[in-house]
């Protein structure tokens, strides 16, 4: 049955959210000054060697020809790259991120990949989710299970499941509304057919839980434009809100396309990089109350070769770069080990050489900064990944006292 | 009609079709005939797609906007501009998606128009529902740039005349067109000592040493060979390696689109473009054959063996019997497809004609969740809506309830997964939706419980039936209808 509640916020509609958290649904319950962590799956391969380029790497340059980029001066590929240290500088476009990054609140980390090493977008991207050491090594997602252990909120800034959150545990969805508000004669009449459909019932009764805590977030997403290059700065926005807001969700789940730069890359990754730094700036500014607790997990499938392809673009590849930041991560530094890109030192002569499990990177963001112990991660979270140690000294120490 | 005949003239409609018309009597007779008949004949649609421009056509005018833009660009004209649009944006027009929309506006919505329409009316269901599995099957995405005008064609021109012909002829007729050519970087690819990639090394390796700097390499681009292989043919985890992909991406060197100065010299009669001068030489070695350099053919050899392949078999039959059957289809089923292909020498009507003969196809138990096109398309048909001339608030549904045409994003193309399709977000987008669309169906003679019997069949039961009776106004009953949990399920 539909509470007089629920009708009573949907039909009120314009109901601030302030005035509906004394209703306190399960959800609601987190504490407000508990850690929060917003996890982002590029998809498509995005190229390490691009977004971190290794400048002082003596390879460097003859592998990457026209690609290459440089702290010292333009280059055929775009502007001056931000320098972080003697070998590494960031892209052009992430300037945000350059900035984060001189406050230590934002730290790469090279040469990472997720266990499986086989080139397939679909088979890496499965081994990212499910967090095993292969493709088909779980049929559901390891944020899923950390949301299960935490027991507290987590969320999906997505229109379909993707498999990371998938399970077990419930997971809230969000992504920018339809905007007609919906009869609630309508959805009481609807909601006893839903409850007979076993496979439907569960997530039908969560779309109408879910609809008075976002009523606030979707009437400010109502007028957003979603165009081109407005998308992602949009969905980390309303990521942010989401993990600010008192009583929101403790992780959040957002995912972006188009990475897959096989040819033109250095103006497709110009223009995307561009959009993933302005999301960077969206999400700060909106979680900002909660900023000094939240850390931030940015992840790809694969890196991309080493050299570039003869159309302007690299192919699939190994080792590639991610991120870590927010006001709970100790950065201003570059993570991981660098394998070099001297021939002998790439991978099958081709791609980077990968030297840190992705899982190492989870399991030191899970256990730190979401006090996961150690050994859930192993055993629940990233099953037989005992072996695997997580990366220490990802955290800003105190952060979440 | 007993029950049982019932039963399976829905799923005829349902399973297998594009839901059931308002006014249709179909399937009269056998559902099993009905649907036979659907792939012995070219489908519905004709009339729809005449006089649509072809890719050829479109390639030729891409090429002459591209050359008004260049020389725009070269006079130092930024904006050919309004400035800020009537919506009152701040950020002026990009001039080149303005003159793109100009040219090409037309043609995108008389594209999209015409495939809602021969979804909303055709009298073979069956048949367009495979060709918009295997449109999905072979993915292309527009929100690639290069591809965005050439995936509506790539249908009309690749699929739908092979969608019951041979997997091969499909298969050719699918790597040769432009919009995959492009979407998978095919068209760039060059041999790194093919003659084309030595010329300009060349010339390139002189300006480079003039300017020391490294030289620019042309190669390979294995994009492509991949796919073919993991997506459209083989299936991942089918036995071939890196060096397979590499070596087919080699004989594939050539296969491209006609560049501007062939459309111009008008030696062009189709919109595929051989370029022998940007093969690989030799002799390539794919899944342990050897397929000597025989230029174009080289690579043609290679996609008929993977045709051929069992591996292939097997992943076509499971693909077919999961998107018509259920998400984890009855290994006897695929075992029966598989067998079909290959008894047939990859004749696809004989797969067909083996799901529809097999009784597994026919499970009551068996049901597929609606995605989002086929939720819109089945509340299409079911409420007689009329399109007028503009597809648009259906395009707009689309890809709010996660699935736009043509854009899946991915070569992997939509998930056919139900569970990819019923998050609790999705859920509440599809009740809004049903309340738009309720809202666009014709009430002139309407009567929701007659409908929803012709609609829900079997499936109008007692309960919906009540919901459906304490319905304050026939649109209400309406949005009901479709955002009742029977509506959403291919049964």
């Amino acid at each position: 049955m539909i509470s007089r509640r629920d009708l009573l916020a949907m039909i009120g509609g314009g109901i601030g959210v302030a005035s509906l958290t004394g209703w306190a649904p399960a959800t609601l319950a987190a504490d407000p000054a508990g850690p929060r962590l917003l996890f982002v799956l590029l998809r498509g391969g995005l190229d390490g060697l691009h977004a971190v380029p290794p400048y002082g790497d003596p390879g460097y340059a003859a592998l990457r020809g026209p690609l290459a980029l440089s702290p010292a001066g333009p280059t055929e590929a775009g502007g001056i790259a931000s320098k972080l240290d003697a070998t590494f500088a960031l892209h052009p476009s992430l300037t945000f991120c350059a900035h984060l990054y001189a406050r230590r609140q934002f730290m790469p980390i090279v040469a990472a990949a997720p266990p499986y090493w086989g080139r397939s977008h679909f088979e890496a991207q499965d081994c990212v989710e499910n967090g095993t050491d292969s493709p088909s090594g779980a049929e559901t997602g390891w944020l899923n299970r950390a949301v299960g252990v935490l027991r507290e909120g987590g969320l999906s800034a997505t229109t379909v499941t993707p498999l990371i959150m998938r399970g077990q545990a419930k997971i809230d969805e969000w992504s920018p509304p339809l905007p007609n508000r919906v009869n609630p004669i309508l959805l009481q009449r609807l909601e006893p057919l839903y409850g007979e459909d076993p496979v439907l019932a569960a997530a039908f009764a969560d779309a109408i839980g879910a609809r008075e805590e976002d009523a606030r977030i979707d009437g400010s997403m109502r007028g957003a434009r979603l165009g081109v290059g407005q998308r992602l700065p949009s969905i980390f926005a309303a990521a942010g809100a989401f993990l600010a807001r008192r009583g929101g969700p403790r992780i959040v789940f957002v995912e972006d396309y188009g990475w897959d730069t096989h040819a033109n890359q250095a103006a497709i990754l110009t223009r995307k990089l561009a959009e993933l730094d302005r999301a960077v700036r969206a999400f700060h500014d909106a979680v900002t109350p909660a900023w000094g607790r939240t850390a931030a997990i940015v992840v790809t499938e694969f890196g991309r070769t080493a050299r570039i392809n003869g159309t302007g673009g690299t192919d699939h590849g190994t080792g590639g770069a991610m991120f870590v930041f927010g006001g709970a991560v100790a950065g201003g530094r570059v993570g991981g080990q660098w394998p070099g890109m001297r021939p002998q030192e790439l991978y099958q002569d081709r791609d980077v050489h990968a030297t840190t499990d992705q899982r190492a990177v989870f399991k030191g963001v899970l256990g730190k900064h979401l006090g996961i112990a150690e050994d859930t991660l192993a055993r629940v979270i990233f099953p037989g990944s005992a072996g695997l140690r997580p990366t220490g000294g990802l955290l800003r120490e105190g952060a979440n006292t | 009609m007993d029950l049982e005949d019932r039963r399976r003239a829905s799923s005829a409609v349902n399973r297998f079709g594009l839901g059931a018309r308002a006014a249709a009597t179909e399937p009269s007779g056998d559902p099993r005939a009905w649907l036979l008949a659907q792939i012995r004949r070219p489908p519905d649609g004709a009339e729809w797609l005449a006089g649509l421009p072809d890719s050829l056509d479109y390639l030729r005018r891409e090429t002459d906007l591209m050359r008004e833009l260049r020389k725009l660009r070269r006079r130092g004209a930024t904006a050919t501009g309004r400035g800020p649009t009537a919506a009152g944006h701040p950020e002026p027009r990009n001039p080149f998606q303005q003159r793109f929309r100009e040219a090409f506006g037309d043609d995108l919505r008389r594209e999209s128009l015409a495939r809602w329409q021969i979804a909303a009316t055709t009298t073979t269901p069956f048949a367009e529902r495979l060709v918009r599995f295997w449109s999905n099957h072979f993915a292309v995405s527009v929100d690639k740039g290069p591809v965005r005008l050439y995936a509506a064609p790539f249908e009309r021109e690749a699929i739908r005349p092979h969608f019951a012909g041979r997997f091969a002829d499909l298969l050719l007729a699918v790597e040769t067109h432009p919009a995959m050519l492009r979407y998978l970087d095919q068209a760039q690819s060059v041999g790194p000592d093919s003659p084309l990639a030595r010329r300009i090394d060349r010339r390139l390796a002189l300006r480079a040493r003039r300017n020391d700097q490294p030289a620019r390499q042309l190669g390979l681009n294995e994009n492509l060979a991949r796919e073919i292989m993991e997506l459209h043919t083989l299936g991942a985890n089918a036995g071939y390696t890196q060096a397979d992909v590499t070596e087919f991406a080699r004989a594939l060197t050539g296969w491209s689109v006609p560049f501007p100065g062939q459309l111009d010299r008008g030696r062009v009669d189709r919109p595929f473009f051989y370029r022998a001068a940007a093969h690989e030489p030799g002799t390539r070695v794919v899944r342990g054959r050897r397929y000597p350099d025989t230029g174009f053919d080289q690579a043609r050899a290679i996609l008929l063996d993977l045709a051929a392949s069992r591996a292939t078999a097997r992943h076509l039959a499971f693909q077919l019997a999961r998107h018509f059957v259920a998400d984890v289809p009855p290994p006897e089923l695929v075992e029966r497809l598989e067998q079909a292909y290959l008894e047939s020498g990859g004749e696809l009507a004989a797969v067909y004609a083996a799901m529809i003969d097999a009784p597994a196809s026919w499970s009551p138990a068996a049901r597929k969740f609606r995605s989002p096109q086929d939720f819109l398309v089945a509340a299409l048909r079911g409420g007689s809506m009329v399109l007028g001339s503009r597809a648009q608030p259906f395009e707009w549904f689309a890809a709010r309830l996660g699935q736009p045409t043509f854009m899946p994003r991915s070569p992997a193309g939509f998930s056919d997964l139900a569970a990819d399709w019923i998050g609790p977000d999705a859920l509440w987008k599809r009740v809004q939706a049903a309340e738009g669309l309720a809202s666009r169906v014709p009430r002139a003679g309407l009567d929701p419980r007659v409908l929803a019997t012709s609609l829900l069949g079997l499936r109008y039961d007692p309960s919906v039936q009540a919901a459906l009776e304490r319905a304050e106004a026939p649109q209400q009953a309406l949005a009901l209808l479709f955002a009742s949990p029977a509506f959403q399920w291919r049964v």
